[in-house]
């Protein structure tokens, strides 16, 4: 049995049997972890009451060898972010990027993603109304480039010759990135990026903000990753929390 | 598929057992006299045909409309939104509460593919568009998932000329403030409440 130190947010938690919780856990050092919380729903004493969706801390576990499922020993933590919870959108976007982690991510350690994570989620609880989405886009792009997708930009993906800054470039998901005239021509399915485009991706897997000019260019954006997603890494499987978030269906329209 | 393994399948189906607690209760029920194998038979049975939503509140009930919606004696004009049924029996137990209920069946959670239409929320806007009722109390549990379901619902029923409210979160009865953690002893600073 060893004992594991780190520092971990909760990206899903559900309850197990009568009193306890299995939770799933992104740590800097061990990847995404699964663990099991004994009696955290029927006593606050071990935990406390923080054991949430997005709290941060550091977990303390046991494993053993052959076992997928480990022992959360302590939980101590330091941010609960309710602020994601103070607007519908904040929380939509906060799913996304928990799903990303639980579907994209492994056990093996990846503090970079760990921080681009962490990082995104402050980002989009601090959004302003009408920033989240922006925000979210941010931090997802952020993740796949930590996550070694980032699609070409500056080249073209096909035949890496230099792309002019401020040309509206084709762009294929296929090729894993923007295509220069002449590859554009040759790849089916592409779709047409405009520079300011190309320039707001850039700066989000830098880990940069940028700040969308209007609602239609978010959802253009949303749609663009998703399609990037779908063929790099969802392997065929339905990404529900990145469709509700598309879908805006935890907005309300006024009466 | 024997007999015995057919029950077994059925039971490690159920929440919290799993298959050698199944194997174990199957063995029990052999033990027993085959009347008391029957009686639980009919239970379930009777379970499955009986039990029902009500019409009203989606609590669950044998009748069209549950006891507490028919009840006369309850104010109809107050409507305490909780997650699941099990949730009533808990506040009814604290006796304090006189008002009626209406169960979302469940909580937004969109990692697990639940969204606004999987809820009853459209069936609680519809109950409060008659004009009656004239507060609406959110009692779901005080989890991320449910403080986003809980704003929500105020957010659909902010058109609406009642009273959106939501059950007060802080420290337990009885409790210590030395032993609460951090986010607790916040939550209660930011819902303390006017003495003078």
């Amino acid at each position: 049995m060893t004992l594991v130190v780190t520092e971990a947010v909760v990206l899903h938690a559900f309850d197990y049997l009568e009193s306890s919780r299995i939770l799933r856990l992104m740590t800097r050092d061990s990847g995404i972890q699964s663990v099991l919380a004994r009696g955290a729903r029927s006593s606050r004493k071990r935990f406390g009451t923080s054991l949430d969706v997005f709290a941060q801390g550091t977990a303390e576990y046991s494993t053993r060898p052959g076992r997928d499922l480990s022992t959360l020993t302590a939980f101590d933590a330091t941010r609960a972010r309710p602020e994601l919870v103070a607007d519908v959108s904040r929380f939509a976007g906060a799913c996304v990027l928990a799903e990303m982690a639980l579907r994209f991510s492994s056990d093996e350690p990846h503090p970079g993603l760990f921080d681009a994570f962490v990082s995104g989620l402050d980002s989009i609880g601090a959004a302003d109304a009408g920033e989240s989405v922006s925000r979210t886009l941010g931090a997802a792009w952020h993740i796949v480039g930590e996550l070694g997708f980032a699609p070409a930009l500056d080249v073209c993906a096909n035949c890496h010759t230099e792309l002019a800054d401020g040309a509206r470039t084709a762009f294929s998901h296929v090729a894993g990135g923007a295509l220069c005239e002449r590859c554009a021509r040759l790849v089916p399915g592409t779709r047409q990026v405009p520079p300011e485009a190309r320039a707001a991706i850039r700066e989000w897997l830098a880990g940069s903000s940028n700040q969308l000019a209007s609602a239609a260019e978010g959802r253009a954006h949303q749609r663009l990753l998703r399609e990037f997603l779908d063929q790099h890494l969802s392997e065929g499987k339905r990404l529900v929390a990145y469709g509700m978030w598309e879908r805006e269906q935890l907005l309300v329209t006024s009466h | 598929m024997s007999v015995i393994d057919d029950l077994t399948s059925e039971l490690a189906k159920l929440p919290g057992i799993g298959r050698k607690t199944a194997q174990r209760l199957t063995y029990h029920l052999l033990k027993q006299p085959p009347e008391q194998s029957r009686k639980l038979a009919s239970a379930l049975t009777t379970l499955a045909d009986k039990v029902r939503r009500c019409d009203r509140c989606f609590n669950l009930t044998e009748d069209a409309i549950c006891t507490i919606c028919a009840d006369a004696r309850r104010d109809a004009a107050i409507i305490c939104a909780v997650e699941e049924a099990s949730d009533i029996g808990a506040i009814e137990r604290a006796g304090e509460y006189r008002g009626t209920y209406h169960v979302l069946g469940g909580r937004l959670s969109p990692l697990d593919g639940i969204g606004p239409d999987d809820l009853t929320i459209p069936q609680l806007e519809q109950r409060v568009s008659g004009g009656m009722v004239r507060e609406v109390i959110i009692a779901t549990n005080p989890s991320m998932e449910g403080e986003a379901t809980a704003l929500y619902v105020q957010r659909r029923l902010a058109g609406y000329e009642l009273t959106v409210s939501r059950i007060a979160r802080g420290l337990p009865v009885g409790g210590d403030l030395e032993y609460a953690d951090g986010v607790t002893i916040a939550q209660a600073l930011t819902a303390r409440r006017a003495m003078l």
